[in-house]
């Protein structure tokens, strides 16, 4: 019996992994009409998000950035995986005046998935 | 047109060539006035249009979720309320003298009467389209963009609304129609203008003079060219439908980053440049630019739009609502 629970649990931990990376994806495809997670991607509107996390603030060197993030990036900031869920919440309240025009995510599970996924070196 | 086709012809090549090769000229100022509007609880101040008043001004709150109204004379305004999560992108006057906004937040066009009466009409399904811009065509029905890679319209009178799917995916964005009544819109990732069929929904693709410049906002002069603004490459564009033939002259400055085109009554073109942080005003009949860098940082013009003598915009970076007055045409 014990084993069955823990099997369920197990498959309900999973079940937990698949949706959020499912939600991550759906919640990154209007992202994608800027940005793209394929390292090899041309230039697009918005950087490349490929390997965000642990990288300098406005560290895409093939994209021109707002004077706002190239003083974040001159000061050393780099994205870190509980950054990245703060700024999905309300963009522009964490960087005032970026180019970037968008709307936060309210709910924090959705944050989560979509950091999640952008942070997934899988993920294109 | 493929970009093959461009460089083979005599009218795009002649069109061409000289200004890109030219450096920009500039010209003086001093035949313009500019006046800022201070709105603070406008959050991300963007969109304007005039109302139909002749006096007020819409601007849209993307931020706060609001519609606001200006009044130049005293710089008073009053902020309205659209709905719950509203995120609203553009807004123009429609034949019916109310002002029609794309809210993406609501996913829905919202109409506010004059008397700002509120009424909201969801799109026909709830992926996320990311509306952005509209424009009336010449028989009253309104066409719109979603950034998702959508166009679709809606009839203000009956309420039926219909999308479709944008060809080439997404970055459906700016939208303009013609003196002839042509409906054209631009895609951002696309990197193309495109042609609506009135009738049937289908929109052809133009390609750009220059791959992958990033066409972020389309507007029609008065002989039904389309004038583009790359994102991408920092230029401003033109399509002539008529000769089908590109012209492409980059704003002056070291990085310029054309974010909006407005055309005004006279065919000048109005342009906003995230990298000159400033407005660019292109003659295209001299060739000349003036260029209005704002006296805050970070001004980011998203859009532009106006009245006879005046271009309006929103400053999203600083709250603000600004106009450019033409005091007399120069020399």
């Amino acid at each position: 019996m014990m084993r069955i629970v823990a099997g369920a649990a197990l498959l309900s931990f999973a079940l937990a992994i698949g949706a959020a990376a499912e939600d991550g994806a759906a919640l990154f495809e209007p992202c994608r009409a800027c940005h793209s997670l394929d390292p090899a991607a041309k230039v697009m509107p918005g950087p490349n998000l490929a390997g965000l996390i642990g990288r300098k603030v406005a560290a895409d060197p093939s994209f021109d950035y707002s004077p706002v993030l190239r003083a974040v990036r001159d000061d050393g900031r780099v994205w870190t995986h509980e950054m990245l869920e703060q700024f999905l919440a309300d963009p522009e309240a964490m960087f005032p005046a970026m180019w970037m025009s968008a709307q936060g995510l309210r709910n924090a599970n959705d944050r989560k998935a979509l950091a999640a996924f952008i942070a997934d070196s899988a993920s294109r | 047109m493929n970009r093959r086709q461009f460089l083979a012809s005599g009218a795009a090549g002649a069109l061409v060539a000289p200004v890109l090769l030219r450096p920009a000229p500039a010209a003086t100022n001093e035949n313009f006035r500019v006046k800022y509007f201070p709105v603070p609880e406008a959050e991300r101040s963007r969109d304007v249009t005039a109302c139909s008043d002749g006096v007020t001004m819409w601007f849209n709150c993307q931020g706060n979720g609001k519609l606001g109204r200006l009044d130049p004379r005293d710089g008073s305004y009053k902020l309205i309320n659209l709905g719950p999560g509203s995120a609203p992108h553009g807004v123009i006057v429609g034949p019916d003298k109310a002002a029609w906004v794309t809210d993406g937040g609501q996913n829905a066009i919202v109409r506010v009467d004059n008397d700002h009466k509120v009424t909201v009409f969801k799109l026909p399904f709830k992926d996320y389209a990311n509306l952005n811009t509209a424009a009336f065509d010449q028989s009253g029905i309104y066409w719109f963009t979603g950034q998702s890679g959508y166009h679709g319209r809606l009839d203000p009178k009956s309420g039926d609304m219909q999308v479709w799917k944008s060809p080439g995916g997404r970055g459906s964005y700016g939208m303009t129609v013609t003196p002839q009544g042509d409906v054209w819109y631009c895609s951002l990732a696309g990197s193309h203008i495109a042609k609506v069929d009135l009738a049937t929904g289908n929109a052809k693709i133009v390609e750009p003079a220059i791959p992958n410049q990033g066409a972020r906002r389309v507007w029609s002069d008065s002989k039904g060219r389309i004038w583009v603004s790359e994102w991408n490459t920092g230029n401003v564009s033109m399509y002539d439908p008529a000769a089908d033939a590109w012209g492409v002259w980059r704003l002056p400055g070291e990085r310029p980053r054309t974010y909006s085109v407005y055309v005004d009554e006279k065919d000048k073109v109005w342009l906003t440049d995230f990298g000159g942080n400033a407005i660019v005003r292109f003659d295209p009949v001299t060739n000349e630019f003036n260029s209005f860098p704002s006296d805050k940082p970070n001004a980011n013009v998203r859009q532009m739009d106006g009245k006879p003598g005046q271009a309006w915009g929103g400053e999203s970076g600083t709250n603000r609502l600004i106009m450019i007055e033409t005091l007399q045409p120069p020399a």
